[in-house]
Parts: C-alpha cells; structure tokens; sequence
C-alpha cells in the first residue's frame, strides 16, 4: 500500500488534541445499502458478504470481517417507495439477534406490519475481531 | 490488477484496498435454503464487493476460518473471540471463479444443518439458482418454498 501514518495522537492547531483510538473505536466497521423489492439486491456496502432475504421486511447481514463479540450497535432505516411520491411512507428499522458474524434487521411500515423496503441501510459500529 | 501480498494484513484493511480498487461485481446467482419446515424459503444473496474480493483473489480468508470462529462462538463461556488472527493472518484464498464463490458463500453465511445435508431426506433444502428464476414480486413470500418439483432424483441425473 502506497503511504502509512502512524500515530497515537492527532493535534489542532487551536482547538486541541484526539487519541486515534477514538476514530478507530468512532468509525463504522460495515455499512449497507440494499433494495427489499422483488429479487433483493445489495447496492452498495462495506465489509459485508452478503444478506439473506428470510421473508417480508426481514434481513440477515454477514461480515466479511467479523466483529469481536455481539454487543455490537447497529443502526437500521428504511423507507418503503423509492422516489418522493406522497404515499411514500417511511418504514422503521428494528436491529435484533446480532452474532459476531451476523446481525438481522426488521422493517415494518407505520401501521406495524413488516414491509419489504425500496431503499434499507445499515451501519455497524463495535469492535472487529 | 494485482493484489498486494495481504498475508499478516488486518482483513478490514485488505477489504478497504478491495473498496478502492475494485468494481463490485453482481451475481446473477442467488441460494433458496429452507432452515426449518415452519419458516419459509430464504434467499442468500452475494454482496458486490464481496463477489469482487472472490474473484480477484488473494483477499478473503478460507471458509474454515469461519467455521473455526463460529465454534468458538459457540461455547457456553464465550465471551468474544481470541482467536480473531486467524482471518488476518491466515493466507488469503486465491482468485475463485464466480461459482467457486457461491460455493463459497453457502458454506459460510448459509447454516451448517442446510449445507450438509441439503440432498438428502424427503425434499431438497437447498438450489441454487439465477435470481431469473424466483418471483419477481413479493406476493406471498412468507410462504415462499422450494418447489416439490425439483426433486433429488431430477439432481442425481
């Protein structure tokens, strides 16, 4: 790889001084955006190696790299309708049952019921194995 | 493009290289598995980045890594995993062809009670499929299952 800083401390000029571990510890370890609608498909992510359609509005994530142990946070949105027509309802996200090399993601629509989404994203954030 | 020797690098890292320098690639092929005869079918489907690290080569660690972890994992007093080297500094896998890396995949994202016996009892647990094949909307698919018509025979021939 072409250029390496290494360093434990990053200083301001002004407005002072960060440990590195807190951008190392402060950054997303994966992230995923991916369409629910017909054949799932992933769009665009990081440190995924795939997702698994296990019915309406419910996903399963795996790592490329896995994280360390399970108390990892991830976070989940969704939206129903892609594009910006007014019945595009926004649909809610609820991350559960994580493993170190998976976590699964709910999205359900206002009204409660699960909804597959034209547009889902998640990101993980935690320590990497 | 050549991937640089990555053995001994943190895998984050190769896969960071991989994002840089890589276009994902998406794969046509999608894996149909059913876990459990109350649940529907569930479908697995390959990461872009991921297939592109798969077929590049030289990236991503052999699947028995992650068995190894999961193992661990697996333990009644585990807290969280020691032995997190083995996906860095184990020697990457070299340059897989697209269906080397859907072989690939089941064995590591699909459960281990689906792959090994995916031939055999009354019916099929698994196919693997161009995602032509599926459904193309979404009606009805909690009850989604894999057709009775592909049958182990049909397989075996």
């Amino acid at each position: 790889m072409a250029g390496k800083i290494i360093a434990d401390t990053l200083e301001h000029s002004t407005a002072g001084s960060l440990s590195t571990e807190y951008v190392v510890n402060g950054s997303a370890k994966a992230w995923v955006r991916y369409n629910g609608t017909g054949t799932a498909a992933i769009s665009d992510s990081f440190n995924t190696a795939s997702i698994a359609d296990n019915g309406t509005g419910d996903y399963t994530f795996a790592f490329s790299s896995s994280m360390n142990n399970s108390n990892f946070a991830c976070n989940a949105t969704s939206k129903e309708v892609d594009g910006s027509a007014a019945n595009n309802n926004g649909t809610g996200a609820m991350p559960y049952s994580n493993a170190t090399g998976s976590f699964r993601v709910l999205n359900f629509s206002p009204d409660g019921n699960p909804r597959d989404p034209a547009i889902g994203n998640t990101s993980t954030m935690g320590d990497l194995a | 493009m050549q991937t640089p020797k990555f053995k001994g690098t943190h895998l984050f890292d190769r896969l960071c290289w991989a994002k840089e320098n890589l276009e994902g690639v998406q794969s046509d092929y999608r894996v149909v598995f059913e876990d459990s005869v109350d649940e529907c079918a569930k479908i697995l489907v390959p990461d872009p980045n991921w297939m592109a690290c798969a077929l590049q080569g030289g990236i991503l660690p052999p699947v028995w890594v992650y068995h190894e972890l999961a193992k661990d994992e697996a333990q009644p007093d585990f807290k969280k995993h020691t032995r997190g080297y083995l996906l860095h500094n184990t020697e990457p896998v070299p340059a897989m062809t697209e269906e080397e890396a859907i072989e690939y995949l089941i064995l590591k994202d699909c459960p281990e009670s689906v792959w090994k016996t995916y031939n055999e009892g009354n019916r099929l647990k698994m196919v693997i499929c161009k995602k032509e094949q599926l459904p193309q909307t979404r009606e009805w698919r909690n009850a989604w299952k894999i057709s009775d018509d592909l049958s182990l025979t049909d397989l075996a021939a």
